[in-house]
C-alpha cells in the first residue's frame, strides 16, 4: 500500500502497470482512461435503454391498454397491449433504476471522474488502478443482475425504485420475488462498485496531486468528484446493507420489514433514504463542477467566488446527510422530526443559491463564446434553477402534503436529473470529448442537437408541473381509471408526445459521437484554450499522462489575466518576469 | 330514498375547466396550504424571472466580441455575504412559517366532537368503518389488524357494537370535523384527496390518528391509493362524498352494525400473484 503514493509518479508514470494492446486493451486495462472511456460507452449504452423503458412506459400513460373506452372496449386502439399493470410497474421501477444507478452515476463518476482527475491533478494514473478496473466490472455485473429480472418468473421488479416494505419485502404482496431479489442484488453489486471507486479517488486526490497543486488550486471538477466520494463511502454501504436485508426477507424468512412478524416497515425507508438524499447530491455535485468549468472556460474568466463554490459543495455535503426525512414528511414519522428535517431542508437551498448567484457571477464581463458545450451548460444552469424552485415546495411541510406523489415531484426530478446531470453531462461530453478521442465533435450537429433536447425537454417536463397540481398520482398504470384525471388526459398524450420528440432527438448526439470519432476535426491539445493539466499533453493522453510531473505554479482559473499576451495562462505556467499582473489570481478585482 | 340513490351512482366530478391547475379545494386545512402554495410561487416566481433576465442580459451584453477582453475578477466578497444571508432569511422564514401550519394540521388535538372515521387499506381497496349512534368507534389495536380482523378491534368493545363498515364507499358530512384512523392490512397505502389538499401513508403495524379535516363543500370525490401498493395500484380507488348532515344521518341509518366485519368485496381487483 505505501506504495501507492507520489514516489511512484515519480518513478514510472506508467504507475507500475504495463498499457495493454489491441481489444482486449478494452475489456481489461488498469489506465484510468480506458477505464473512463468503459464507463462511458456502456453507460450511454445503458442511457438509450432507460430511454426506451421511459417511452414505453409514456405509452402506456398516454394510451393506457387498460383503458375502457366508450363503447366498452378494454385497451385504446393503438395501445400496446403487452403493458399489463405489473409490467407497467416493471417499466418505471427499471427506468428510474437504470438512469440513476447505471447512466446518471457511472456517466458522472465511473466515466468522467475516472477519466479527468489523474489528468486534472497531474498524476499518472489512479492509486489503485486494479480496483479501478474491478470496480468497472463490477458496476457491469450490476447491470447485467438487475435488468436479468426482465427474464425470471414474475418479471423485473415492480416496486418503484425506492422499493419500499413490505411491498418489496414480501414475495406475496409483489408477485416479483426473483425480479426484486435480483434487483436488490444489483444494488447490492453496483453499491461495491461506487465504495471501490469512492476511496480510490479520495486516496488519489489526497496523495497524488502534482506539486504546487493544493487543494485551494484544484478545478472545481476535482473538489466536485472529491466530495462526492466521500458521500459515496458513507451513503452507499447503508444501500448495500438494505439491499442484503431485503433478500434475506424476501428469501430467507427474516422480518427486517414486515409488522406482520414484528418488522417495521418505516426502518426500510429511513435506510433508503439516509442514502438515497445524498444519492441526489452524489448525481449533482459533479455536474455541478464540471458545468462551472465549462462556464469559466467558454467565458474566459475565471469561476466568480471559488472559495465560495468549494464551501458550498461541502455544505451541501453534510447537510446531504441531515435532511434525507424531508421524502418521508408523509409516512407517520415523528411530526416533530418532520418539522425538523423541513428547517434542514430549507437550509441546504442556499448553498445550491449560492453557486447559481456565482454561475451568473462567472457570466458577468465574460467574453461569452456559445459553443455547444457552453449552451449545455447554460442549460444545465437554468433548469437546475426551476428544479431547484420546485424542490421549495415539497420542502414545505404544508404544501408537501398536498404535493407528494404526484407528478409534480416527477417534474421536480427530472429538471434536476435531466435538466441539470443530463445537461451537464453533454456540456462534459463537447468539453473534454477533444481530450479522450483527439477530435471534435461537430458543433452543427451538435447546437441542432442541444436546441432539440432543450426544446422538448421543456415540453415534456413542464406540463408534470401541472398535471401533477391537477392531482395526478405517479406509478399509476392508468390515469383514465380516475374520473378526477380524465380530463387531464390530452395533457398526458402532450407530455408523451414531447417525450418521443426528446428520444428520438438523441439519436443526433449519437451519430455525432460515433461519426466523429472517424470524421471529426483534430482537435490537438487545447482546443478549448483552456487552462488544466489535461490541456498541456497530446489529445488522447499517452500510457502515463505526463512525460515528467507537472509542477503547479497557479490556480485552475487563470482566464483573460490583464497584461498577458493570450487571455488564460495554463497551470503549469511559472510566472513570467516581465507579466507580474499573472500573480493576480489571488488578488480580488472589486465589483462594478 | 331518492338521495341515498343518488349517492350510489354518484360518480366523482369530471373537471371542464382550469385543468392545467389545482382543482378547487373542500377542506379546512386547504386553505392555509393554498396560501403557502401561492405564496412559494410568488417568490419563486418573481426570483425565476429576475435570475433568468439576468443571465440573459448578461448572455447578450457579454457575448464575445473582437477585441473586448473578459474582466478577469476571481469575486466579490461582499457579494458572497449578500446572497448568502438574503436566502438564509428568506428560507428560514419559510420553514417558520410552515412548520406553524404543519402544527396546526398535524400537531392540534383534533376537536372533541369529531366524527371518528377508521380507514384500513388492502390490496387494493379500501375497508371503512364508521361509529354507530355512540359516536364512538371500538378502538384499533394495530397489532390485531389482519385478514379476520380488517379493523383491529376487539368483538367485546362495548364502542363497537354498534360500528358499521362499508368497503371503497367514504360520506363525510358536511362542515363536521372528520378524525380519521388510518391503517393497513398488508403494503404501505396513502390516502389520496386533491380537494382535500390531503395525503397521508398508511402503513401496516401502525395506526395514525393524526389526521383531522373539515368539509367544507358538498360533493363527489374520489379516493385514491397515492402509494405504489401492487399491481392493482392504478385501480385502488374508492367514492369519497361530502353530504349535508341530514342526509349523513339517513345514510347511517340504512347502514346494519357489524361488530368485527369481515367485508364483502364490492369491486375486488382480480390478483393473479405469483411465487407464493
Amino acid at each position: 500500500m505505501s506504495t501507492i503514493a507520489a514516489t511512484h509518479v515519480g518513478e514510472s508514470l506508467g504507475h507500475g502497470h504495463e498499457e495493454a494492446t489491441g481489444w482486449k486493451k478494452y475489456l481489461w486495462s488498469l489506465d484510468h482512461k480506458i477505464i473512463g472511456l468503459q464507463y462511458l460507452f456502456t453507460s450511454l449504452v445503458f442511457l438509450l435503454l432507460g430511454g426506451a423503458l421511459a417511452l414505453l412506459l409514456r405509452w402506456q400513460l398516454a394510451f393506457p391498454s387498460t383503458q375502457v373506452m366508450a363503447n366498452g372496449d378494454v385497451g385504446n386502439p393503438i395501445s400496446l397491449p403487452f403493458i399489463n399493470p405489473q409490467f407497467y410497474n416493471a417499466l418505471f421501477t427499471m427506468h428510474a433504476t437504470v438512469m440513476v444507478f447505471l447512466v446518471v452515476m457511472p456517466l458522472l463518476i465511473g466515466a468522467f471522474g475516472n477519466y479527468l482527475i489523474p489528468l486534472k491533478i497531474g498524476a499518472g494514473d489512479m492509486a489503485f488502478p486494479l480496483i479501478n478496473e474491478l470496480s468497472y466490472w463490477f458496476f457491469v455485473a450490476s447491470g447485467f443482475v438487475m435488468l436479468a429480472g426482465f427474464f425470471v418468473a414474475g418479471g423485473a421488479a415492480a416496486g418503484g425504485w425506492t422499493s419500499y416494505a413490505p411491498l418489496s419485502s414480501v414475495a406475496a404482496y409483489n408477485g416479483t420475488k426473483m425480479g426484486q431479489t435480483l434487483w436488490a442484488a444489483g444494488i447490492f453489486v453496483n453499491g461495491l462498485a461506487s465504495i471501490m471507486g469512492a476511496f480510490n479517488y479520495i486516496t488519489t486526490i489526497v496523495n497524488m496531486r502534482a506539486p504546487g497543486l493544493g487543494f485551494f488550486r484544484l478545478p472545481l471538477t476535482v473538489w466536485a468528484l472529491f466530495i462526492t466520494a466521500f458521500l459515496l463511502l458513507l451513503a452507499v454501504p447503508v444501500l448495500s446493507a438494505a439491499g442484503a436485508m431485503l433478500i434475506l426477507d424476501l428469501n430467507f424468512g427474516t422480518s427486517f420489514f414486515n409488522p406482520a412478524q414484528g418488522g417495521q416497515p418505516l426502518l426500510w425507508q429511513h435506510l433508503f433514504w439516509f442514502f438515497g438524499h445524498p444519492e441526489v447530491y452524489i448525481m449533482i455535485l459533479p455536474a455541478m463542477g464540471m458545468a462551472s468549468d465549462v462556464l469559466s472556460i467558454f467565458s474566459r474568466k475565471p469561476v466568480f467566488g471559488y472559495k465560495a463554490m468549494v464551501f458550498a459543495m461541502i455544505a451541501i455535503g453534510f447537510l446531504g446527510f441531515i435532511v434525507w426525512g424531508h421524502h418521508m414528511f408523509v409516512s407517520g414519522m415523528n411530526l416533530v422530526l418532520s418539522a425538523a428535517f423541513g428547517v434542514s431542508t430549507m437550509v441546504i437551498a442556499v448553498p445550491s443559491a449560492i453557486k447559481t448567484f456565482n454561475w451568473l457571477g462567472t457570466l458577468w464581463g465574460g467574453s461569452i463564446h456559445f459553443t455547444t458545450a457552453m449552451l449545455n451548460a447554460l442549460a444545465f444552469v437554468a433548469m437546475f434553477v426551476i428544479g431547484g424552485f420546485s424542490g421549495i415546495f415539497m420542502a414545505s411541510t404544508p404544501v408537501n402534503i398536498f404535493v407528494h406523489h404526484t407528478y409534480f415531484i416527477v417534474a421536480h426530478f427530472h429538471y434536476v436529473l435531466f435538466g441539470g446531470s443530463i445537461f451537464a453531462i453533454f456540456a462534459s461530453i463537447y468539453t473534454w470529448y477533444p481530450k479522450m478521442f483527439g477530435r471534435m465533435l461537430d458543433e452543427t450537429l451538435g447546437k441542432i442537437h442541444f436546441a432539440l433536447t432543450f426544446v422538448f425537454f421543456n415540453l415534456c417536463f413542464f406540463p408534470m408541473h401541472n398535471v401533477g397540481l391537477g392531482g395526478m398520482m405517479r406509478r399509476i398504470a392508468d390515469p383514465t381509471a380516475y374520473e378526477h384525471l380524465r380530463s387531464l388526459q390530452p395533457i398526458n398524450q402532450f407530455i408523451t408526445f414531447a417525450a418521443i420528440g426528446l428520444g428520438f432527438s438523441q439519436l443526433l448526439f449519437f451519430w455525432n459521437f460515433f461519426r466523429s470519432l472517424k470524421h471529426g476535426k483534430p482537435a490537438g491539445k487545447n482546443p478549448w484554450h483552456a487552462t488544466t493539466l489535461e490541456w498541456t499533453v497530446a489529445s488522447p493522453p499517452g500510457h502515463g499522462n505526463f512525460a515528467s510531473t507537472p509542477k503547479v505554479y497557479r490556480g485552475a482559473y487563470d482566464y483573460s489575466v490583464p497584461g498577458y499576451p493570450r487571455d488564460y495562462i495554463m497551470q503549469n505556467e511559472p510566472d513570467a518576469p516581465d507579466a507580474p499582473a499573472a500573480k493576480s489570481s489571488v488578488a480580488k478585482v472589486p465589483v462594478g | 330514498m331518492s338521495l341515498l340513490s343518488l349517492l350510489s351512482t354518484a360518480h366523482a366530478e369530471v373537471r371542464q375547466t382550469s385543468v392545467w391547475w389545482l382543482p378547487r379545494n373542500v377542506n379546512m386545512f386547504g386553505h392555509e396550504i393554498d396560501f403557502l402554495f401561492y405564496l412559494i410561487l410568488w417568490l419563486t416566481g418573481v426570483t425565476a424571472v429576475a435570475v433568468f433576465s439576468v443571465m440573459i442580459y448578461f448572455l447578450v451584453k457579454y457575448r464575445a466580441r473582437p477585441g473586448v477582453p473578459a474582466i478577469h475578477s476571481h469575486g466579490n466578497n461582499a457579494l458572497e455575504v449578500i446572497w448568502t444571508t438574503i436566502p438564509v432569511f428568506i428560507f428560514l422564514a419559510l420553514a417558520i412559517y410552515g412548520n406553524e401550519q404543519w402544527t396546526q394540521m398535524r400537531l392540534r388535538t383534533p376537536p372533541a366532537d369529531a366524527l371518528p372515521v377508521a380507514v384500513v387499506g388492502e390490496q387494493f381497496g379500501w375497508n371503512v368503518r364508521y361509529p354507530g349512534p355512540d359516536g364512538k368507534l371500538a378502538k384499533m389495536v394495530a397489532s390485531k389488524v389482519g385478514k379476520e380482523n380488517p379493523f383491529g378491534v376487539d368483538p367485546a368493545d362495548p364502542d363497537g357494537i354498534d360500528d358499521f363498515t362499508t368497503y371503497n364507499d367514504i360520506v363525510f358530512p358536511l362542515n363536521r370535523p372528520v378524525r380519521l384512523y388510518l391503517s393497513s392490512k398488508d403494503v404501505i397505502h396513502a390516502f389520496y384527496v386533491p380537494e382535500f389538499r390531503l395525503y397521508q401513508d398508511m402503513v401496516p403495524g401502525r395506526v395514525y390518528d393524526f389526521v383531522w379535516l373539515k368539509a367544507e363543500a358538498t360533493g363527489n370525490f374520489q379516493l385514491a391509493c397515492n402509494q405504489l401498493c401492487g399491481q392493482g395500484h392504478y385501480k385502488m380507488f374508492g367514492k369519497l362524498s361530502v353530504v349535508e348532515e341530514s342526509a349523513y344521518q339517513a345514510w347511517v341509518k340504512s347502514k346494519t352494525p357489524a361488530p368485527t366485519a369481515s367485508i364483502e368485496k364490492s369491486n375486488p381487483v382480480p390478483v393473479s400473484l405469483v411465487n407464493k
